[in-house]
This record gives structure tokens, sequence and C-alpha cells, in this order.
């Protein structure tokens, strides 16, 4: 009796072993992809907020899903995709010609008509991109293959619908248009077994992974061919070490986590490991994380206050430090002066009227133009009484590079005299707290680099039109600043040709440089590019820019270009 | 030289507790009033290694983490005395009065005991910490000390009940002392070094409690300490990137804290409980 009960043991333990190894992928044929998703998979559903890898990314992953046009970072131009070509036959028409032979894969065609239902589904469903139609008075479908889109005279943003082309991705109308009918709610349906147009399908969901198998009747496969992976493998990991660690030990191929240091894995470790650049900054800059600053609170509502704060911020201990080098040191500019902005950045406006880390000029600012008298306590104190703080800085727990950025923002202010101190609560808190406006300084995202920037960060920082009061939701200008010369030259920028724009971006870059509505702190990339070589080979580079260093948008390029290495 | 003193000096593991003690108050005293930088300010790079400039190396943003462990330990301290007093005070007020008083009111405030001591110290630490304003030192050290008195208080119970039928106990009470004054001077002195050592325990306790809900971004403001030192070196992932003079010298520290307290307070105890006493 002991013996065979031994041997159901040893039997069962065999069993379990060999379908966990009918269940392993072919290395040779996998790419194991990390940096997106962080908790068990429970929807698939790209239309619905916060759905799992690879759905509803920024600009669209394009496994599954596929978007119009893709974002490319590297030339700020929307590369074609579902789309073969878009023509503006006057200023506020855009006609969009489909690709040949697009298809979902079911195999039923996909037309104007899928792409017109996509669109217009946002007039009936509150998705993110609802707003699209403030912008946009009509969509139509002339043929199969056409799309004629007529921008909204009274808000003219020809580069914000163009954003909205790279980011909408497109629905299959006969399945949606069905589950609109059968689901109570199409924002709640969870989409377990999507059905899209992309090269991959989704083949497994659990706790511990999500994989993707290759569908190779893809329609694009005339055009591109067929990526190299057959299959793509995102693990789900609890911590950032844990996936970093991964890409140390090949476990992953590509990853878009913050990895601190990543140069001493090839320079010391000798590992096949990169980024875009072999070089700082590594990464090329997408965004601004910015301090929006309450200027409604007694004392930060002086200009010189928060000028004193912007000159007191240690700008390259935070590059070098918090963000490991993965940028440089920011400038008091709205604008990226890099890539697809770098047309726009006006750097002989920014010398004059910025700001750089000079402590000794916070002091003279506190001192000679403020007259404020330094207390016992170290902090000082404005003629009318008001002591410079303590006013706290927030930003969720857990984003590192961001809680470390803020503790050096903390100790330069109160090495000049300004008492502020760290505060980071979750994520809910600290987004119910930018949105309602109940912040005293808080660290925050703003619209990066797309179709559409740097008008978005404009809007994003500066503009005041639309935003409730402090205590209700908003959804930009988190601390209420209001400067009534904004608006109307946004609403100018919006429509201009290139060389009014940039004069126009100056004129606001200027009234931001004057007000400091905020204080951007450091750049980061759109999204982490590295990579690991010891699998997979041929991954665009700088030295190699096949594509863009994104893993979204034209970045899907990666997966045509890479081979398994012999 | 009094009795109990000289027995607690001629033990040889309570002498190398106070030491060790001694030595890490001497550093957390003598360390800020030697050197004056400010911990929070950075004096070089990300993990820059030990060097003549930062002797212990740098931590994520730059800071010295020799003068950080210098300042930090005393942080560390000065909560754990704070906690430790709190909770002391607290475990000792609750512990005599069910203990001499009993009745309904030993009933109610046992039992009041029993169920915090059934609710996770952690949880409750975590939501008055999230909940206060301002984290000082002194709100940090009251929260944790509030926090962790149930044992005490059981334990001080329990030595009242039995010292509250003793002879002197009964003859201050013929004699129309009041409770209070019962409590003060017939029960407590008798139970002095059995008080000092819950504390001992307590300040250990306090010390770890810090670690942990600093480790929880969840330390004292403007400040740093051991915990701090050790969110920062795990938010900046210095295990894996191999940054070891930024976790192991607060690890260590915190470990010889606890280890010398926990020490001095086992050779206490084996001077001053009879059962113990090799003498």
């Amino acid at each position: 009796m002991k013996i065979s009960k031994h041997l159901l043991a040893v039997l069962a333990s065999l069993l379990v072993l060999g379908l966990a190894l009918a269940q392993e992928l072919p290395r040779k044929e996998t790419l194991y992809i990390g940096g997106f998703q962080w908790g068990p998979p429970t929807s698939f559903n790209p239309i619905a907020s916060g759905p799992a890898w690879p759905m509803g990314q920024t600009f669209g992953t394009q496994y599954v899903y596929e978007t119009l046009f893709v974002y490319n970072l590297l030339t700020g131009a929307l590369d074609p995709q579902l789309a073969a070509k878009l023509e503006t036959p006057d200023s506020s028409t855009f006609k969009i010609t489909l690709q040949n032979g697009t298809r979902w894969q079911d195999g039923q065609a996909l037309t104007s008509k899928d792409v017109l239902y996509s669109f217009e589904l946002a007039k009936r469903q509150q998705v993110a991109y609802a707003p699209f139609w403030d912008y946009v008075s009509s969509v139509s479908a002339p043929d199969a293959k056409t799309i004629i889109i007529k921008l909204n005279p009274q808000k003219l943003n020809p580069g914000l619908v163009r954003q909205y082309l790279a980011t909408v991705v497109i629905l299959p109308q006969h399945i949606w248009a069905g589950l609109e009918k059968s689901e109570k709610s199409l924002l709640q349906y969870t989409n377990m077994k999507p059905v899209g147009s992309g090269p991959y399908m989704l083949k497994a969901a659990n706790n511990e992974r999500v994989v993707m198998q290759r569908y190779d009747n893809y329609w694009g496969k005339a055009i591109w061919g067929l990526p190299a992976p057959k299959y793509v493998v995102h693990p789900i990991f609890k911590s950032n070490d844990a996936g970093n660690l991964a890409l140390e030990q090949g476990q992953l191929d590509i990853s878009q986590q913050f990895d601190p240091e990543i140069w001493k894995e090839w320079e010391q470790k000798k590992l096949p490991i990169s980024t875009w650049f072999k070089q700082p900054p590594y990464h090329i800059p997408g965004s601004i994380p910015i301090m929006f600053i309450n200027v409604n609170k007694k004392g930060l509502d002086n200009p010189l206050v928060r000028r004193a704060l912007a000159y007191a911020i240690n700008y390259p201990l935070i590059v070098q430090t918090a963000m490991s080098s993965y940028s440089v040191p920011a400038n008091s500019s709205l604008i990226i002066p890099d890539g697809g902005e770098k047309k726009f950045f006006n750097a002989d406006l920014v010398k004059q009227n910025g700001w750089t880390f000079d402590p000794q000029k916070a002091v003279d600012i506190l001192e000679n133009q403020l007259k404020a008298k330094k207390g016992s306590d170290g902090i000082y104190v404005l003629p009318d009484g008001t002591r410079l703080g303590p006013w706290k800085v927030q930003c969720p727990y857990g984003w590192t590079d961001w809680n470390q950025a803020l503790e050096i923002v903390a100790s330069s202010a109160r090495a000049v005299g300004i008492d502020l101190k760290t505060d980071f609560p979750e994520f809910p808190v600290a987004n119910s707290n930018m949105a309602n406006g109940t912040f005293d300084l808080g660290l925050w995202f703003v619209a990066g680099v797309g179709a559409a920037s740097p008008w978005q960060r404009f809007r994003d920082v500066m503009d005041n039109r639309g935003v409730p009061a402090a205590g209700q939701t908003a959804f930009w200008d988190y601390n209420r600043y209001n400067n009534p010369k904004v608006g109307e030259l946004l609403d100018k920028a919006a429509s201009a040709d290139e060389a009014t724009q940039k004069q126009l971006y100056s004129d606001l870059d200027k009234i931001f440089m004057t007000d400091i509505p905020a204080i951007p702190l450091m750049y980061r990339p759109l999204e982490f590019y590295e990579f690991n070589e010891s699998v997979w080979t041929g991954f665009a580079s700088a030295a190699n820019p096949k594509a863009p260093p994104m893993f979204t948008g034209a970045g899907i390029r990666v997966l045509f270009n890479i081979k398994p290495k012999p | 030289m009094n009795l109990f003193l000289r027995q607690l000096l001629s033990n040889g593991r309570f002498r190398f507790s106070l030491i060790l003690i001694l030595l890490l108050v001497g550093f957390a005293i003598i360390g800020p009033m030697v050197n004056h930088h400010n911990p929070l300010f950075a004096v070089g790079g990300r993990f820059d290694p030990p060097s003549s400039k930062a002797l212990l190396g740098t931590d994520v943003i730059g800071n010295d983490v020799f003068v950080q462990l210098m300042y930090g330990i005393g942080t560390s301290l000065e909560i754990g005395v704070i906690a430790g007093a709190v909770a002391t005070l607290i475990g000792v007020v609750i512990g005599t009065l069910a203990g001499f008083l009993g009745g309904t009111l030993d009933e109610l405030l046992m039992g009041l005991t029993n169920v915090i001591i059934t609710i996770p110290t952690i949880v409750i630490l975590i939501l008055l910490s999230v909940a206060v304003e301002t984290r000082s030192l002194v709100t940090m050290g009251i929260i944790i000390g509030v926090t962790s008195w149930p044992w005490t208080a059981r334990a001080v119970r329990a030595q009242t009940t039995s010292l509250r039928t003793r002879e002197h106990v009964d003859v201050a009470r013929i004699s129309g002392v009041g409770t209070v004054s019962i409590i003060l001077w017939e029960i407590l002195p008798y139970m002095f070094s059995y008080i000092f050592m819950a504390f001992v325990l307590q300040l250990a306790s306090g010390i770890l409690n810090e670690a942990a809900l600093s480790l929880l971004g969840l330390g004292p403001d403007n400040t740093i300490s051991l915990g701090k030192m050790l969110q920062f070196a795990i938010q900046g992932e210095a295990v894996r990137t191999g940054a070891y003079w930024d976790f192991l010298p607060p690890t260590l520290l915190l470990a010889l804290i606890s280890f010398g307290l926990l020490l001095l307070q086992s050779s206490m105890d084996e001077v001053f409980n009879p059962r113990l006493r090799k003498v």
C-alpha cells in the first residue's frame, strides 16, 4: 500500500512536470517582453480603461488591434499602418486611404465602415477618445477604402486630430456592433477572445504571463512581411528589480522598465544588453515629468517665490542620481529640445528668461527682491509674515525615480530656506489630489511627444479654459493657473503653419517662464527601450535606426527586423 | 555599591551588551557633533563607492552613507526611546490598574488588551501613520508606542496581581493610604527592574517598527533614519546593482542595536529574576 502511494506521488509529479514542459514555448521562436503589465490580466478590451498588455497603450501596440497611422518618435511623423496615406485637400479636411487588402483575423474585410464605426463609437460610449468629436464635425466613408474627416472650424486643431489617428484603435464593426447590443456596458466587457487586424492573436493569459501567437495570414504580410517571433510573451513580475534581473539574465529580450545604471550591464558585466544610445542619455527624451505648483496657495502665489524655488533645484543631481543619467538637465521650457519638437525649441529665449540650478540666485531673489528674512529655523519669511512652507511636494509612492527626484527637490529647497517635505501617497490618492487641485506641489505627467505636441503640453500646463474649480476633477491645468493670454495663443497655434507655430510656442514659453506655474524636473523617454541580444539580434538602435525606440506605434517594426541568434 | 548593580556588572553578557549599546549611542551623539554635514544634502553621484570623499560611499541620490548612519542611528534611537516610553507607560498604567483593582475594571481593561493583541500591529501602525498630517520623530514614536503596549500591560497585570496580596500592601491599605499612592509607592518600586526590562524590549521593537514603517515609505519627515536608508537602498535597487555599501551598514546597525538591547534585557533578567539567578 505504501509503495503504491509513493508510486502515485512520483507519477503525479512526472505528470505535472510533463504538462509544464509541454507548455514551454520554443525559446528561439519566442520573444519575452517586460515592463507593461504588473497585475493579473483581466481585460483585453482596447477601449476599456487600463486593459492588459498589449491592448490600450498610448500609441497602440499594433499586436492585435491596429491604428490608422503609427507615430514615429524619430521623425515626429505619422507612418502608414492600416491607412496608406493622409491627404489634406483643404485646411479643414483630411482624406485617408486604407491599405490594400486590409483584413480582420476572422477573414472578413476591414473597410472604411469599420473606421467610421470605431470613431462614431465615441459618440455613444465614454471612451478616452470622446473629445475627438470636439475637434471634428463629421467622418464619412464614401467608399470601402476612403475616409473623409471634416475638422470643426470652430475648434480647428489638425495636430490633435492627427494624434487621434495614431491612437484610436480600429474595431471590427461586425463584432462590436453586436456587443453594443448584448453587453450591458461595452467598457466593462472583458474581450478575452479578441479579434483584431494585427499580426498577433491572444494565445493565453494568466496571473504569471500573457502569451501572444503570430497570426500567419496577417493582411500586412505583403507589405512588411511577418514579425520574426512566433510567440511574444509578457511575464508578469511583482517588482521592478525582478524584471531588471530577468533582462540581465536573458529571460527577457526587451524591456521598458526603469533599469538604473544599465550601462554597467555591457561595460562591466559584458552582457549583450543595450539601449538606443550606448552613451548618456541612453534614451531619446519623450516626456517631461513636471512639478505643478499650487499658484493659489499663500506664499506660492507669488511668482518670485516660485522663481526662487526654480533656481534652488539641483537639476543636474536629479539627472545624475534619480534619473540614472537617462536625461539631460531639464530646461525651463515646455518644449523638449530633441526629436520631433526640436524645431520649436528656442534656446535663446530659454537662456534669457529661464532658470538653471543656481542656489545663490535663489537666495538673491528671496533677500533682495522679496525682502524676505531668514528665521532662526533657516526658513525665509516674507515681509507680510508668510513663512515659506512647510509645503508638501507629492507624487505616487513606488514611482522610484520620481520619489528620488522629489527628495532632491525638497533638500534643494531647504538648502536655500524654503521648507518643502516629500509626500508619497498611493496612486489613487495622488491622482485625486492632482485632479482636484488639493496639493501644494505635485510632480505629474503631461502630454509626451506625439502628433499634437507641444501644443497639448502647453494646454495641459497653462490652459484654464474648461477646467473646473479646485475640488472638482480637472484633466489638465491641475493647479488652476489662469492667464487669459494663453487661450488666444493656443487657438492660433492649433492651426498655424510651422513657422508661425514656432513664434507662438515661443510666446507661450515666455509666459510660462515668467509666471512659472510648474517646473520641469527632468526628461523621460516615451518608453524605456532596452534589449538583450542573447537570443534575438538585430534590434533597432541609434547605430541601426530601422525602427524608432518604442514598443508601441511605429515601434512594432522592431519585431519585423530581428532574427534569432544563430 | 548596590548589590544588584554589582551583580549586573559582574555578568559578562551584561557588560558586553552595555558597552555595545553605549558605543552605538555614543556614535549617534558624538557623530553629528563633530560632523556638521547635512545628511540629506548630496556629496556625490548615484551609488559612488567608498572613497576618501565619502567613507562609506553614497546612496541612490548622492548622500553620504556614513553621515546618514550617524544621524540615522540617532533618529532611530530617539523614535525607539519615545515609542518604548509611551508603550511602557500605557502598559504599566493599564496593567497596574487592572491587576490592583481587579473586578469589572480588570475584565474591561484586559478585554480591551486582548482585542488589541489580536489585531496585527503593522496594520494599525500603517493606518495611523497614513492618517497623521506630519510624521515628526515624536509623532512616529507615539504612533509606535500606542500600538505596542498590550504585552507589557498583561505582564504588569500579572505581577501586580501577585504583589497586591503582599503584607506591606495590606498594611498600607489598612492604614488608609489611597489607591494611587499604594500603586506608586508600594507596588511599582517592586516592579521597577521588571518595568525597565520591558522598556528595553519595547525600545528594541520600537526601532524595528520604525524601520518597517520607513521601508513602506511611512518614515519620519525631513530626516534620515536607518529604516529610511534601507527604503532608499531598496528603491534604488542597491542589492541588484551591487551597491553593498548602501544597504549593509544600516542593516548591520539595526541588527547590532536589536542584538545589544535583547542581550542587555536577557542579562538583566538573569540577575533580577530569582529563578534564573545563578548566584
